[in-house]
């Protein structure tokens, strides 16, 4: 490991830490605001070096790449921590959550997910994966008093843990039949060794199911409703966005790298978008809960995402980059006003506490419309420019087929965000929740910002993503 | 005239068309204050929008084709979508509705009590995004689409907080149906927008690149048929229409005219704008089909609105068989049809508006809209009788008043060039006279309910509301010249290069 290679690695070092220096102070000083604070201004950091830094050329260690493709998602995981400690202050000071592990942890699943867009090993991918699913598994229970946080975790820690079987065992054989870790050598290596290639698929099945465990593909999502809704609102929207982002970017490398080689995937994949599409929808019709709409909802998306991977398109993996960038906010956005109206009492999670809400707290009302309506596409946000990327990818790479059914489960998910909305705002009465802080107004600002913008005028990003992709 | 255009060649007057209410809704958003100052906000807001759309009719209204007005600005350069507006005879026409029955609308939701703020910033949204569906016509069909959309929003609120006992289902009902016709169209476009770009090289959404796309029958009719059921839902076409007399009966008087008068014709102007110059050779092939859906629409329509007893909904099915009638005009596929087609989107606007701010007037003040609960209000009410007897008369085509004109245009253009469907549509002229006069009948004349107190005669507000429409539909009826001048040009170009 040389310089370079150390200064290529430093937004993720800055994380890295930073985390364990807050854990070391935590374990001391117990104030949660400055530790928040110290929290807050690392992520910051990170994400300004990773934004400013000259991308190396190199790839560290030949485990992770630190080229632009990477440099954006570690702006983007770092910007994400920074908002979601920002909304966790208040969170977590009034359910007594101890500040320094909590902050670190955050912080190193941030890390971890800069690593994971970036792998380009086999190894990389399995590190950086496991660093922050270890966080996540902490994080998801952190609510000691809590006994759905304590099932959500524990459901989370075994299915996970599951997941990670299936995927050492799947890289093992990927190497028995390619002899390698590299990733785009990993996957070309089939081609070589034609009497091993059937195990080496095999390995790729395996690990595409331990991708699917966790991106929650049907039939491997039955975890994500219990555990969103166990889990501690802004935790839950660390999973929601991140988790399932940096797994997404992982497969536009993984994919990207290695054009033509994995055609054998492609049924199997189809067969997981058109199932993940269709049951997801189906699922979030009749829930009652808003948090497990949700997750319902953000199966659907890991379904678009994969209708516009199929086509192994340079455009489609740009449109999926866009896509991830929007998803990530509309979603925080989404969870930000759950974490925001919570007290010490609980989280409103059922629809009937949200009656109304729309005109008692006007500003929250409008950020979760907007947020629930960029994940449906409504035009002028930019769920609406993400999914017209998407589908025009798929349509081109010819997949119309899926277009089409991914059109329809956008159809079936305007019912179901539209009739959160009029619940917001199609009664009179309604019920007093916390009025929220300054912080979590500024978090919401910043997605409801970012939805807006994208919506009316996203061809910066889109010629920034363009540049991006490997 | 043009020289007017040429000398200002710089100012966003269409852009301004659909920002000034944009801006007015949010003005309306943020001061939350008082009801009072959002409901004069609003209503200048859209008499602003009034005035500049009425100086480009004075301006533009001349009948030349082309357009007459145009704007243009990159927007998203990796996939070729443009921010253009163009402005046209036709959609000059459209403007001038849209900007007129929103003042109306706002004068009639004026003593709306609940959430006012909201109300006035929704109905000036809609209004922005009519706008942008008349205006984004030339290049983008991407904003068209986004406008599309933007309209539909606001009008699902409208109906699903302000609307009456049905309201929720109406709502969702609207949204999804709407909704499923957009998408199709959306399919439909991004298959349009890949071919071309495959044939070409260079990605475009500018209608009139798509239009040069070489298509085979087969993709023709696909996105034809795509096109086609997003404006045929909107229109309502009648297989397509049992949305719309949930939506018109649920929704709150304002919603009613903006819906009936507005929202409608955006399909039919789809139609005209889009569907057609797309794909020429499926119009042609499928005209007859068309023109069956038409006739279709008019009886069915006719024959429900006479069997209805709710006032609302009888009025619903007269409009969808009215514009039934309008799409016949469009099969024919002849100058005078077409001219006749559009001046009756523009009347039916107008009286179908009209008659809905009546039915609302008489709401509030009888609390019913049951036929059987209604009677004898010529007594009660003379002047508001008198009103709704003028407007219903037009709406029936009595010559003099705004529908005729139309009416005897889409008719005598058929007769030229199909006699058969003329003559088949004059039946239902006779549908319409009998199911309006049931209503007015049963409205105004016969006895008054026992349990009927008294009632005030007009405010001074329905008077403005009432007057302007009145003075339009005589103006309609006996000269609507002004308002076939800027259709002449459009028209024949697009109709040429085809039968």
């Amino acid at each position: 490991m040389t310089l370079l290679d150390l200064l290529a690695l430093a937004p993720v070092l800055v994380l890295v830490l930073g985390a364990s220096t807050l854990l070391m102070v935590g374990a001391w000083y117990h104030e949660p605001r400055p530790l928040v604070a110290g929290g807050v201004a690392v992520a910051l950091i990170a994400a300004v070096i990773a934004g400013v830094a000259p991308p190396a050329p190199t790839e560290i260690a030949g485990l992770f790449s630190s080229a632009p493709f990477a440099r954006y998602f570690a702006v983007l995981w770092s910007l994400l921590a920074a908002l979601i400690l920002m909304l966790s202050l208040r969170y977590a000071t009034e359910r007594d959550f101890a500040a320094g592990e909590y902050v670190s942890l955050i912080l190193f699943s941030a890390a971890g997910m800069a690593l994971l867009s970036g792998a380009t090993s086999l190894v990389g991918l399995f590190l950086s994966l496991e660093s922050f699913t270890l966080a996540l598994y902490i994080l998801v229970s952190f609510h000691r008093n809590n006994h759905q946080g304590a099932e959500a975790g524990l459901k989370y820690l075994v299915l996970g843990a599951v997941a990670t079987g299936f995927m050492a065992f799947g890289i093992a054989l990927i190497y028995a039949a390619s002899g390698t870790f590299h990733l785009p050598d990993a996957l070309q290596g089939l081609q070589a060794g034609e009497h091993l290639r059937p195990w080496g698929l095999l390995g790729w099945g395996l690990v595409l199911v331990a991708v699917g465990f966790k991106i929650s593909l049907v039939p491997f999502h039955l975890w994500t409703p219990d555990v969103y809704q166990g889990a501690p609102a802004p935790v839950t929207a660390l999973l929601a966005t991140g988790s399932k982002g940096a797994v997404g970017a992982a497969l536009v490398m993984v994919l990207a790298g290695s054009p033509g080689t994995w055609q054998e995937l492609v049924p199997l994949l189809w067969m997981l978008a058109l199932l993940t599409m269709l049951v997801g929808s189906l699922c979030a019709l009749p829930q009652e809960n808003l948090k497990r709409l949700l997750a319902y909802s953000s199966v659907v998306h890991m379904g678009y995402l994969l209708t516009a991977l199929l086509p192994g398109s340079p455009e489609g993996y740009s449109a999926v980059v866009f896509y991830l960038t929007v998803y990530t906010f509309a979603s925080l956005g989404a969870f930000a006003v759950i974490t925001s109206l919570s007290d010490a009492s609980g989280e409103p999670q059922e629809l009937t506490a949200w009656r109304g809400l729309g005109y008692r707290y006007p500003v929250r009302g409008a950020v979760l419309s907007a947020c629930l309506l960029s994940l449906a596409g409504m035009p002028l946000t930019g769920g609406f420019i993400g999914k017209f990327v998407l589908f025009a990818a798929a349509i081109k790479g010819g997949f119309t087929g899926l277009a089409v059914v991914a059109i329809l489960a956008s159809l079936i998910s305007f019912a179901y965000y539209l009739r959160v909305v009029l619940v917001l705002y199609g009664s009179d009465e309604s019920r007093e929740l916390h009025p929220g802080n300054a912080l979590e107004h500024a978090v919401l600002l910043v997605c409801v910002t970012a939805i807006l913008l994208l919506g009316l005028y996203p061809a910066p990003l889109l010629e920034l993503i363009a540049t991006l992709i490997p | 005239m043009t020289t007017m255009a040429t000398a200002l060649p710089q100012f966003p007057w269409l852009t301004l068309l659909i920002g000034l209410p944009l801006a007015g809704a949010l003005l309306c958003l943020l001061q939350r204050r008082s009801a009072g100052e959002c409901r004069w906000l609003a209503l200048a807001t859209t008499l602003a929008t009034l005035a500049v759309s009425l100086w480009l009719f004075v301006t533009h209204g001349d009948g030349q084709s082309g357009w007459l007005l145009r704007e243009d600005a990159a927007w998203i350069p990796r996939f070729g979508i443009r921010y253009t507006l163009a402005l046209d005879g036709i959609s000059l026409l459209m403007v001038l509705l849209t900007a007129g029955l929103h003042t109306v609308a706002v004068l009639i939701a004026w003593p709306e009590q609940r959430r006012v703020p909201l109300f006035m910033a929704l109905l000036l949204m809609l209004e922005s995004g009519l706008m942008g569906v008349f205006l984004a016509v030339d290049g983008v069909l991407v904003l068209f689409y986004l406008c599309w959309e933007a309209r539909l929003l606001p009008m699902v609120f409208l109906i699903g907080i302000w609307g009456e006992e049905g309201r929720r289902r109406a709502a969702v009902r609207f949204f999804l149906y709407t909704l499923a016709g957009s998408l199709a169209m959306l399919i439909a476009m991004i298959a349009l927008y890949l071919l071309y770009a495959a044939q070409t090289g260079a990605p475009s959404f500018a209608l009139a690149d798509l239009a040069r796309t070489r298509l085979t029958l087969t993709q023709e009719y696909l996105l034809f048929g795509g096109f086609m059921l997003a404006f045929a839902i909107k229109a309502p076409l009648v297989p397509f229409h049992t949305w719309q007399p949930d939506a018109l009966s649920e929704s709150p008087a304002a919603g009613s005219v903006d819906l009936t008068g507005l929202l409608l014709k955006t399909g039919l102007y789809g139609m005209i704008r889009f569907a057609f110059p797309l794909f020429p050779h499926a119009t042609r092939n499928s005209l007859p089909f068309l023109a069956a859906l038409a006739l279709l629409g008019l009886f069915h329509a006719a024959w429900n609105a006479y069997r209805q007893d709710d006032i609302k909904r009888i009025l619903a099915y007269s409009s969808i068989s009215h514009l039934g009638l309008v799409v016949l005009g469009l099969a024919a596929w002849n100058a005078t049809a077409w001219q006749g087609s559009i001046l009756l989107m523009v009347t039916h606007g107008v009286v179908t508006g009209a008659l809905f701010a009546v039915v609302a007037m008489l709401r509030s003040r009888t609390g019913t809209r049951e036929l059987a609960e209604l009677g004898g209000l010529w007594g009660a009410v003379p002047t508001l009788s008198a009103f709704f007897l003028l407007f219903a008369l037009a709406s029936l085509g009595l010559p003099g008043l705004a529908n005729f004109a139309g009416e005897i245009l889409v008719l005598l253009g058929t007769f030229r060039s199909q006699p058969l469907w003329a003559l088949l549509a004059l039946p239902g002229l006779v549908f319409a006279a009998a199911y309006l006069l049931r209503l007015v009948q049963g409205m105004l004349w016969g006895p008054a309910p026992a349990a009927r107190g008294m009632m005030a005669d007009l405010t001074v507000r329905e008077w403005l509301v009432l007057i302007p429409l009145a003075v339009l539909t005589v103006w309609l009826g006996l000269y609507p010249a002004p308002f076939l001048a800027p259709l002449a040009g459009p028209v024949q170009a697009a109709l040429g290069g085809l039968p």
